[in-house]
């Protein structure tokens, strides 16, 4: 369900790495294979005919909509997205969507690594409570907070501006992200920090060196969840902002909607396009997931 | 997640005073940003909650516990609230069977798996606002697929998004459509860590296909089935977007979830105290759920 | 293709580095009339035209969303200068909370400019702190020839009875007779604002304000007992409860129904938002005033309706006033009047409206014994929305009149 301290989806996108799926016979199911292909066809087509109705529902008239609701339009309105793609407007909530999802991950990498590390391998006093304390984020709803975190954001003057989403962002996120590179972290071999220690090597100097360059894989996956919980966030950027020129593209899609409220086409076409950097990340992380987590697997 | 083997902590401490050092630039950034932006909050808005305030004047009408009372007695809050709880009754018995179902049909190497997969996890990744204006478009009365459909079978044009007893249900549907992939994905990651020697083995013991799901898949995937309704609990805690999306709150506030509550009665009607509470609300409901899940199904982490 | 890609990528790297910097003040305007927005965006042209170093901005925002956001939008540095008011209870506590400029050194300039009584409406304690631009009025809008189809006379509906036997007439003949916008809530509470005006006459809201208990006084049961009945004939459009405001007036452009009783502006809002751009015509709308009730005390002739300006926000730079006096002359309100997109409330527009519905409803405004503003701005931001819920609730068969008037006087009482 949603949870913006997500699992680590990647793992099931990946293909199993070679050696068990050789050995195994297909994992034994009731069905035959023809009854199988029928259900997955149907659930397919649950999912595609929702989305293929709005993209092409862009291109018809509104009247259109009502005549001809199932089949392709008479006459492609290609300004209904033309439209859309030569306004400002467009470009610039998908520019503020990439600047505080980018701002975000950069920010929330460099603040949860060290943080990680230190957990990872450092012993001080109060460690462990510490780390409680910060895994207990993983559970504090984001709606909680939402009204004093406005008024604070406000006192701080950063009512309207980007980092006013940015910075609570990087903060909900630190949880996951410091568990899941902690825990990377510590399965690097441990030799190899007791060697650049007794060398002389600082903690710091091994972090920059040894352990972020080895740690890409996990760093690839936190900055993917961050991204997409950034990408996707609604409800902060809502409380947060105010003036068109700063939503990011979850706002400009309902601001859109509210202007053009009895043009379906023209929201159909917005939906259409404003989900669509989306989709084409979604294909192209898959590969650079799948990449980095088989690299992973190989040197693990 | 399996429990992290960890390094034995006598064999790296170091010079004391450089782990110290370190520990003392590593720490305090998350720290505070985690504090002021996450503990903080919380906690005022557990002050917050004794009040009644409007955000703007200054914070001095102290109530007590008035807002938790008006909050008790309030419909829409408790409409709300079982909103939620069918969000996870319907998660448990529809979603996660469904996910499970796909899984299994797409764990092992049929050919086009992957892409069916990713098909299936598609709308997961749609902001739910988009996702949700989707289908505010199928479930329109007069534009929409839905509508037409029953109106090509024979039926007056359906208005399920103004029907005090249907747009929830038209609400529940799209959840469904939008997660069960997640979990999906969740499950086949599962599956493929099931060591597939046991299928064999218990072929050959004569176990039927039932009786080899029930006693080898299932156990198997317990540990990712516990996780994922761990995170369809908290999940179904938290809806907001898509409501906002989709109905809006709904005809005669049917449609509201906790956290939509919170924000057109909270901060939408500038209450600021009577929001709080609503938050505190949610927070311990959070913090109950996740705590005693914890303990009773997942003593990893 | 390519190219456009690069203009728009380097739009928004532009946009993402922050504005360039302008050596003019800017002044923000933003506004809720959809159908006055290109008018005004042509005022604020001229303005910028004849006063270079000044840019003011005009920015429209959907009615709900407006209301949803303001509250925030005033805690920011960046709120507009200029906002979009119903004046009454809202704009007090907006007043309260200190985000309102005191602009009453002005007072004697606008006066020539602006009729009294509106203007009045922005003064508190004394002071003025913004102007009334708009009037406007809620009545009986109906398509004259659906409303023959029926074999129904207006002027028989001028009672309750006769409206209600209008409205089954209507029905039999296969028309929805009334188009309700349920799902943004305030166009229900109108219903209830006139019959509880009709009912209850010019003192029942002082009266009400003024006691214990005062919002459960008989007229407000009565008011929402008469909503009870005309809702029991279902009277509205299928889904009427998700229907929102601007695609009501969608179906009314497309002759989905006979009656919609609403604000003037609706008239050229359904011909804008018809699907084919022009909706019912002139010549085919007929006005009428709300019905009266019988043993009401209320008189026809008392109207609902808004008394809209502008507010000038703490902080805005001055030229945001001297643009509003610019504004509020009736040379720059010409375009606007002979549009018929409203009724000015500015000297001297009368003269140049020519569409003679506007003409009508700027008529029956100067005639009005009596003009309520709207319940759900006038009771200020709380019990404003309440109202607006307890319309629906009682209009849906949900609740009943003295529970709702109960709710509205809880949230009066907990201000």
């Amino acid at each position: 369900m949603i949870d913006t301290t997500s699992q680590d989806p990647a793992v099931a996108i990946e293909e199993p790495a070679g050696r068990r799926a050789d050995l195994a016979p297909p994992l034994s199911t009731p069905l035959g294979t023809l009854p199988r292909l029928l259900v997955l066809f149907l659930v397919a087509g649950l999912i595609v005919v929702p989305l293929l109705a709005t993209a092409v529902g862009g291109f018809k008239e509104l009247g259109e909509l009502r005549t001809n609701p199932f089949g392709l339009p008479k006459v492609w309105q290609w300004q209904n997205y033309w439209g859309i793609l030569e306004t400002a407007r467009y470009w610039r909530i998908l520019g503020n969507s990439l600047f505080i999802a980018s701002m975000t991950v950069a920010l929330t990498l460099a603040v949860a690594a060290p943080a990680a590390f230190a957990f990872a391998h450092l012993r001080f006093f109060g460690h462990r409570f510490l780390f409680n304390y910060l895994i207990l984020g993983l559970t504090f709803p984001f709606a909680t907070a939402i009204l004093p975190l406005f008024i604070k954001i406000r006192d701080l003057g950063l009512l309207d501006t980007h980092w006013g989403v940015i910075l609570p962002q990087v903060a909900f996120s630190q949880a996951v992200s410091i568990l899941l590179l902690r825990n990377a972290f510590r399965q690097l071999p441990g030799e190899l920090l007791e060697s650049a220690l007794v060398d002389g090597c600082g903690y710091i100097r091994f972090f920059l060196w040894i352990t972020l360059p080895l740690s890409r894989p996990i760093l690839a996956t936190v900055a993917v969840i961050s991204f997409v919980v950034s990408w996707n966030n609604f409800l902060l950027p809502l409380v947060v902002l105010n003036t068109p020129a700063r939503y990011p593209w979850t706002l400009g899609l309902m601001d859109y909607q509210g202007e053009f409220m009895v043009a379906w086409q023209l929201i159909l076409a917005f939906i259409t396009l404003t989900i669509l950097p989306a989709m084409i990340m979604f294909v192209l992380a898959q590969k650079h997931l799948v990449a980095g987590l088989t690299a992973g697997a190989v040197k693990g | 997640m399996a429990e992290t083997t960890s390094f034995p902590a006598t064999r790296h401490g170091g010079p004391r005073g450089g782990g110290l050092l370190t520990a003392l630039i590593f720490l305090p950034p998350a720290l505070t940003f985690f504090t002021v932006f996450v503990i903080l909050p919380i906690g005022e808005a557990a002050w917050y909650g004794f009040f009644n305030w409007n955000g703007l004047n200054l914070l001095e009408n102290f109530v007590g516990f008035e807002n938790y009372v008006q909050l008790v007695g309030n419909k829409v809050f408790s409409r709300a609230f079982v909103n939620n709880l069918l969000i996870i009754a319907i998660s448990l018995s529809i979603q996660l069977p469904l996910a499970l179902a796909m899984a299994v049909l797409l764990a092992d190497r049929l050919f086009g798996a992957v892409g069916f997969r990713m098909l299936f996890f598609l709308p997961y990744i749609l902001a739910d606002v988009a996702a949700g204006l989707i289908w505010r478009f199928m479930f329109d009365g007069d534009y929409g697929l839905i509508s037409q459909i029953a109106q090509g079978i024979g039926f007056a044009p359906l208005h399920l998004l103004a029907d005090r007893d249907w747009a929830y249900v038209a609400v529940l549907t799209v959840i469904v459509w939008k997660y069960f992939g997640f979990h999906m994905m969740l499950y086949v990651a599962g599956l493929q860590s099931i060591d597939r020697h046991l299928y064999e083995a218990a072929a050959i013991d004569g176990a039927s296909s039932w009786q080899r799901f029930r006693f080898i898949t299932i156990p198997g995937l317990a540990p990712m089935i516990r996780l994922s309704v761990f995170f369809s609990l908290l999940g179904s805690l938290q809806f907001f977007d898509m409501i906002v999306a989709l109905t809006g709150g709904g005809p005669l506030n049917t449609t509201h979830t906790m956290v939509s509550f919170l924000y057109y009665f909270g901060i939408g009607r500038m209450r600021v105290g009577f929001g709080s509470a609503v938050g505190v609300v949610l927070f311990i409901l959070c913090a109950t759920v996740a705590f005693s899940y914890k303990r009773l199904f997942m003593r990893d982490d | 293709m390519t190219k456009k890609a690069l203009a728009g990528a380097g739009l928004v790297l532009a946009l993402a580095m922050g504005p360039a910097l302008a050596e003019d003040v800017t002044v923000n305007l933003l506004h809720v009339n959809q159908t006055g927005d290109p008018f005004w965006k042509q005022i604020a042209e001229n303005y910028n035209a004849s006063h270079p170093g000044v840019k003011v901005v005009v920015d429209y925002l959907e009615n709900e969303a407006y209301k949803a956001k303001l509250p925030t939008l005033l805690q920011s540095d960046d709120r507009p200068d200029i906002i979009y008011s119903w004046a009454g209870g809202v704009m007090k506590a907006q007043i309260e909370a200190g985000y309102i400029e005191d602009i009453s050194a002005h007072k004697a300039d606008f006066e020539q400019t602006i009729y009294g009584a509106p203007l009045n409406a922005y003064v508190v304690d004394g002071k003025l702190y913004g102007v009334s631009i708009q009037l406007s009025e809620v009545l009986m809008i109906y398509n004259k020839d659906l409303m023959a189809k029926a074999g129904v006379d207006a002027a028989s509906m001028q009672t309750w009875d006769g409206f209600l036997d209008g409205v089954k007439k209507i029905k039999a003949a296969g028309i929805t007779p009334l188009i309700m916008g349920g799902g943004d809530k305030w166009p229900v509470h109108f219903l209830w604002s006139y019959l509880l005006m009709r009912q209850g006459g010019a003192d029942v809201l002082l009266n009400a304000e003024a006691k214990p208990d005062g919002f459960k006084a008989q007229a407000f049961i009565d008011a929402g007992n008469r909503l009870k009945e005309l809702a029991a004939l279902e009277p509205f459009q299928d889904g009427w409860l998700g229907t929102k405001y601007l695609p009501s007036q969608g179906l009314f452009g497309d002759g989905k129904g006979a009656i919609a009783i609403q604000l003037n502006g609706f008239i050229q809002g359904q011909q804008k938002n018809a699907t084919d751009g022009k909706g019912i015509a002139n010549e085919q709308i007929g006005l009428a005033p709300f019905p009266s009730l019988p043993g009401g005390i209320g008189k026809v002739s008392d109207t609902l309706g808004g008394l809209q300006g502008f507010l000038v926000t703490k902080g805005a730079p001055k030229e945001a006033i001297d643009f509003l006096k610019f504004f509020a002359t009736a040379e720059q309100q010409k375009a606007a009047a002979e549009a018929g997109v409203y009724v000015p409330a500015i000297k001297g527009t009368d003269a140049f409206i020519k569409n003679p519905l506007v003409a009508e409803v700027a008529q029956s405004i100067a005639n009005s014994t009596w003009h309520q503003n709207f319940l759900d701005q006038e009771l200020g931001p709380s019990v404003g929305r309440v109202v607006n819920d307890i319309s629906v609730a009682i209009a849906a068969g949900d609740m009943t009149p003295e529970e709702g008037a109960g709710q509205v006087q809880v949230a009066w009482d907990q201000q």
